[in-house]
């Protein structure tokens, strides 16, 4: 079961007391769960999170449903997400994810076997005249070919 | 105190009310979810728009508010074209299972879909396939495809019992009302969120599957569970009596009752009742009617006890009526009896409170007994005729018992101990089996009427005194208190005087009458 | 042609720091407006016409004037939760200049009063959440935030809030609630947020871009500021250009340049051998225009109503004829079925339906009636609900329907792409 470290619950201390009210660290507390559990939120976190936060499970639960960021499942090491919105999608944004799902022998949010990758498609990421692009983790990559973006991910696996 | 003109007529109201107030306050009709009089205003169902003459378009009247002069209506194409959309929004993903949803007939999607629906459905895709027959803890079933998402349940535990255990999950239409796995609405107060959802998404585990609603007659009483007296509405029939559910008053409840008041028709019902008067002559039982016992009690005792009225001993519990107090003190009184006795079930806890409904005084009339008593010889702590009975100081003992027995955990101890005395009359609502091991010779068990099936006034904790009617008769042979003793006192019952008719508290139409919302 | 007002120093690495920056003239204007009275900052504003650059183009002195005189606590926060499909110009902004928004909020926050401003960056920023954090530690380091900053007696702290996915958190009053720890709902209005905002407290809620230009009005003046741009649309404006052509990428350009010159000269017209179809001036969410619509629009607010559309958050999405439009409204329409917060019936339900039509067309099982229903449902989901969004998700359909309708009725009426000749199915699997 997870367990938040002891830096991390230093971390949320800190939050707790860095804004006007406790309950505006819900969302910084999130993602240091997410980072701290390979990239995803497990569902014991929200009570742990409630005990430390002082906060009602049933607030911290509706932040991690609401935002797309947190990941309810565990994900792959590389979580790649291929704009599929529209300036990306005619430029080949959705081709793009295509080609990764198949190189890669993934479907959905489903982790390839080697427990590497992660493809999922998202909506607008804000680089639209790079199009088609894809964020890997915290990076983007832009200006992407199929064969580009496959060289990309296989050199950070 | 603004004046505004709602569908061509004027009305006034009070400073910083609210449109919908104002349609309310005029018995018009206005389409709406998610807006409750005791919850904050959420404005999310969108039902609820009107035109407001030199607005910059449709308002919804929840959020807005009224200013002098404005003139307002609903009953606009426009508006009427608005509503009919807004219904269609609301259902195109609702199941339309009717026929086995528990809200069938006290639904607001049925009511206002009749009053202002669109009739053609339009939505010939797949619905949003969503989770049924959630378990939200122990008294609450959610439906997430009958929810509308209005947010009135979320708010409750947000606002009024504060204890914050349901939450909106997800966004959009994936949206789902729900409790973290760890933490179940298990608060004292979570049937309130049944009473308040507008559909069948919300059901009680107790009430649901047990009756079509229609089938249930409804009136009003008062709670007996606590010395705070909430206004309430009972279901029934033939059958017995359903549920409870709160009815508005400032004054007490709000809008609100607690799950455990909730409970207490079960007490009522014929299952749990005392049928029939029991006679023990020290060997065998005999049951006969509630009237023939009393009356050969009357002709056993009525002279002896006139003749030594210091050796009785009468015992009063705090759930039965000022009528019923007062006239059964005053016969006493009239025989010479001066040895009241309080059986008071939780001293110890007796001034708890929670802050909002539940008070630690698990009776209805505590102050009713006492303001009563204190008009004759008052009342003594029933420790005290314990050690009577054992000194043999006194010899008969009457002993008013209460109803709601959940509330007396120590019921079976002290009929036990209260049994001792030569003479035993035992008035109660209740079967229990403890009356076997009665230690008198000379036991009688007279039936009495539970609190639904009296007319009569309650004294809550804060000294308000509550009237309340007759709902329904479900023991017909029991007696009220004063019948008892009228026909103790050698008297007979005078049939022709109906019960009388109390003027009681308004009443509420958004939790009652849930065509109204 | 272009007019580099605020993005004049974009090129040069060195502007990222807080060293380069004021080298190139930073927090001069900060200096200047201590020197200044705070209402007057507000009356200059007000004058130089300075419109939200976030895309409702509010008048952002206006909105400021809203806030009550009453010296109770406010707050400005920045709203840099850049999320409208097409719009990238925000976060070129924050990494390649992040001291020049700090040094116009800090203005800002002068002018208005507030002792606290956060900006919300989208999380999904995080190159631009790097960058702001350094210069944000760089700027208390060296006194321009903090107590008594520069010795003016004003204290002022900021601190960065980070989204995390949610396009709604770009509606001010979502952003707050998101900012308070609720989910990102925009609230109920009245009462605005000048009024009763974060935390209840009176709250400016300003575009990354807007705040960054309120430098630029102290530095040039009402008059100065006003030398570019129209009567009613003041100054330059970034424009972030993306689709099909040869240059994407973002434009300060002076408003109420021909949007003609803007794709065709500045950013080279489109790909050989492609035509113009089609234009969405303002992100995602504004009405399209057509070829011959957009070849006559200018790029400002009066000239945007003209055609019934709206400059938006200056996301110009171009679009070409190799172009399926029933395709591209799905894609919107999938975009706005994920991000409706869910609050209000009509658009909780009505992006749903949409999305589900629009895909039945593809799908080959659309009626032809379900255009009307399109219709129908779109206009009962505009100014229904608490937000926009739900407009948002309308106004696209409902300007794909009427302008390009001939390929919804070929789409349902042959099963298959009037542009592309082959189905959904065959074009994206």
């Amino acid at each position: 079961m997870f367990k938040l470290s002891s830096e991390g619950i230093d971390f949320v201390k800190k939050e707790i007391e860095r804004y006007e009210t406790r309950r505006s660290a819900i969302i910084p507390c999130l993602y240091r769960v997410q980072k701290e559990n390979k990239g995803w939120v497990p569902p014991e976190a929200v009570a742990e999170l409630s005990q430390l936060m002082d906060l009602p499970e049933a607030w911290i639960n509706e932040i991690l449903n609401f935002y797309t960021m947190f990941n309810k499942e565990p994900i792959g090491k590389l979580h790649v997400q291929v704009c599929c919105n529209i300036s990306c999608c005619m430029n080949g944004g959705r081709e793009l994810a295509s080609h990764l799902n198949k190189e890669f022998g993934v479907q959905g949010n489903e982790i390839s076997k080697d427990g590497n990758v992660t493809i999922t498609r998202v909506e607008c990421l804000g680089s639209c005249d790079t199009a088609p692009m894809m964020q890997v983790n915290d990076n983007y990559y832009e200006n992407l070919t199929p064969e580009k973006a496959v060289s990309v991910i296989k050199e950070l696996m | 105190m603004p004046k505004c003109t709602i569908n061509g007529q004027e009305v006034e109201v009070k400073e910083g009310a609210t449109i919908i107030e104002a349609f309310k306050k005029m018995s018009e009709d206005i389409a709406h979810y998610c807006w409750h009089p005791g919850l904050s205003v959420a404005g999310v169902c969108r039902l609820c728009m009107v035109d407001v003459e030199g607005a910059r378009g449709p308002q919804i009247a929840c959020n807005t508010v009224v200013r002098e002069g404005m003139v307002i209506t609903n009953q606009s194409e426009q508006i009427k074209d608005i509503v009919r959309w807004g219904m269609d929004f609301h259902l195109i993903n609702h199941p339309l299972d009717c026929p086995i949803c528990d809200q069938a007939g006290e639904c607001g999607l049925q009511e206002q879909y009749m009053k202002f629906g669109k009739y053609d459905p339009e939505m010939g895709l797949q619905k949003v396939k969503k989770r049924k027959v959630v378990d939200l803890g122990e008294r609450v079933v959610l439906d997430s495809e009958r929810c509308i998402l209005c947010s009135r349940c979320v708010r409750f535990t947000d606002e009024v019992s504060k204890t914050n255990e349901l939450g909106i999950f997800n966004r959009g239409d994936r949206s789902e009302i729900g409790t973290y796995k760890d933490k179940p609405l298990n608060n004292k107060y979570s049937l309130n969120t049944v009473d308040i959802c507008p559909v069948g998404a919300l059901t009680s585990k107790d009430f649901r599957f047990r009756q079509r609603v229609w089938y249930l007659k409804n009136a009003d009483t008062i709670c007996n569970g606590c010395s705070t007296g909430c206004s309430v509405k009972t279901y029934y029939n033939e059958e017995g009596l359903f549920r409870v559910k709160p009815n508005h008053n400032e004054d007490v409840n709000g809008y609100w009752m607690c799950d455990e008041g909730r409970d207490l028709y079960k007490f009522a019902n014929k299952e749990s009742r005392l049928l029939k008067a029991k006679k023990f002559d020290g060997s065998t039982w005999e049951e006969v009617s509630a009237g023939s016992a009393v009356k050969s009690l009357s002709h056993q005792l009525l002279e002896t006890i006139k003749e030594t009225p210091s050796k009785v001993a009468v015992v009063y519990t705090g759930q039965f009526t000022n009528q019923e107090y007062a006239d059964s003190l005053k016969s006493f009184d009239g025989l010479g009896v001066n040895n009241f006795y309080h059986w008071m079930n939780n001293q110890a806890s007796k001034d708890e409170f929670d802050g909002l409904l539940i008070r630690g005084d698990k009776n209805p009339n505590t102050k009713g007994l006492q303001n009563e008593a204190s008009k004759f010889s008052g009342l003594k702590k029933l420790e005290n005729l314990f050690n009577e009975l054992e000194s043999g100081n006194i010899e008969t003992v009457f002993v008013m018992a209460p109803e709601n027995i959940s509330a007396y955990p120590e019921y079976e101890s002290h009929f036990k101990a209260l049994s001792k005395a030569k003479n035993f009359i035992w008035m109660g609502a209740n079967q229990t089996s403890c009356y076997e091991s009665t230690n008198s010779s000379n036991t009688y068990l007279i039936p009495l009427k539970s609190y639904v099936e009296k007319s009569g006034t309650f004294t809550n904790h804060n000294g308000t005194d509550q009237n309340f009617n007759y709902v329904t008769t479900l023991v017909a042979g029991a007696l009220t208190l004063s019948e008892a003793m009228t026909l103790f006192e050698g008297q007979d019952l005078d049939f022709e005087i109906r019960p009388k008719i109390y003027k009681t508290m308004k009443n509420n139409h958004f939790t009652s009458d849930r065509g109204e919302l | 042609m272009q007019v580099k007002v605020l993005s004049e120093h974009y090129d040069k690495p060195e502007f990222q720091g807080l060293e380069g920056y004021k080298k190139l003239g930073g927090y001069v204007e900060l200096e200047k407006a201590f020197k200044m009275d705070p209402k007057q900052i507000i009356e200059d504003v007000k004058a130089a016409g300075l419109r939200g650059r976030g895309g409702a183009g509010f008048p952002t002195g206006v909105k400021w004037g809203f806030l009550p005189d009453n010296g109770e606590p406010r707050y400005l926060l920045c709203n840099a939760d850049e999320g409208e499909p097409g719009t990238f110009k925000d976060r070129m902004m924050m990494e390649r200049a992040p001291h020049q928004l700090i040094e116009g909020m800090i203005i800002s926050s002068f002018a208005i009063g507030s002792k606290k401003s956060y900006i919300y960056v989208r999380g999904e920023y995080d190159e631009s959440i790097r960058i702001l954090t350094k210069a944000l530690d760089e700027a208390y380091k060296a006194g321009m935030l903090g107590k008594n900053i520069l010795g003016s007696g004003f204290d002022h702290d900021m601190d960065i809030y980070v989204g995390a996915g949610a396009y709604i958190c770009g509606e001010e009053t979502a952003m707050i609630s998101s900012l308070e720890g609720y989910k990102g709902q925009p609230k109920l209005k009245p009462p605005f947020p000048a009024i009763e905002g974060y935390l209840g407290k009176p709250t400016i809620v300003n575009n990354v871009e807007s705040l960054a230009a309120v430098k630029y009005i102290i530095r040039d003046g009402v008059e100065g500021y006003r030398k570019h741009g129209t009567e009613k649309s003041a100054g330059t404006k970034l424009f972030s250009v993306s689709g099909n052509v040869v240059k994407p990428g973002n434009y300060e350009i002076p408003l109420g340049m021909p949007m003609k010159t803007l794709i065709n000269d500045l950013c080279g017209g489109m790909k050989p051998g492609r035509q113009l179809k089609a234009v969405i001036p303002g992100g995602s969410s504004t009405p399209i225009l057509t070829a011959e619509e957009a070849m006559k629009v200018n790029m400002d607010y009066e000239s945007m109503a003209e055609f019934g559309t709206f400059l938006g958050s200056g996301a110009v999405i171009v679009i070409d004829d190799s172009n399926c439009m029933v395709d591209l409204l799905g894609v919107l329409m999938h975009f706005y079925h994920h991000e409706s917060c869910g609050q209000c019936t009509p658009c909780r339900e009505g992006t749903g339906w949409l999305n589900k039509l629009v895909a039945s067309i593809y799908k080959g099982e659309a009626k032809m009636t379900d255009l009307e229903l399109i219709n129908g449902i779109s206009n009962h989901m505009m100014g229904k609900t608490i937000c926009a969004l739900s407009d948002a998700a309308a106004m696209p359909a409902l300007s794909f329907l009427k302008k390009f309708r001939e390929e919804f009725e070929f789409y349902i009426r042959e099963g298959k792409s009037k542009v592309k000749g082959s189905s959904y199915a065959q074009m994206h699997h």
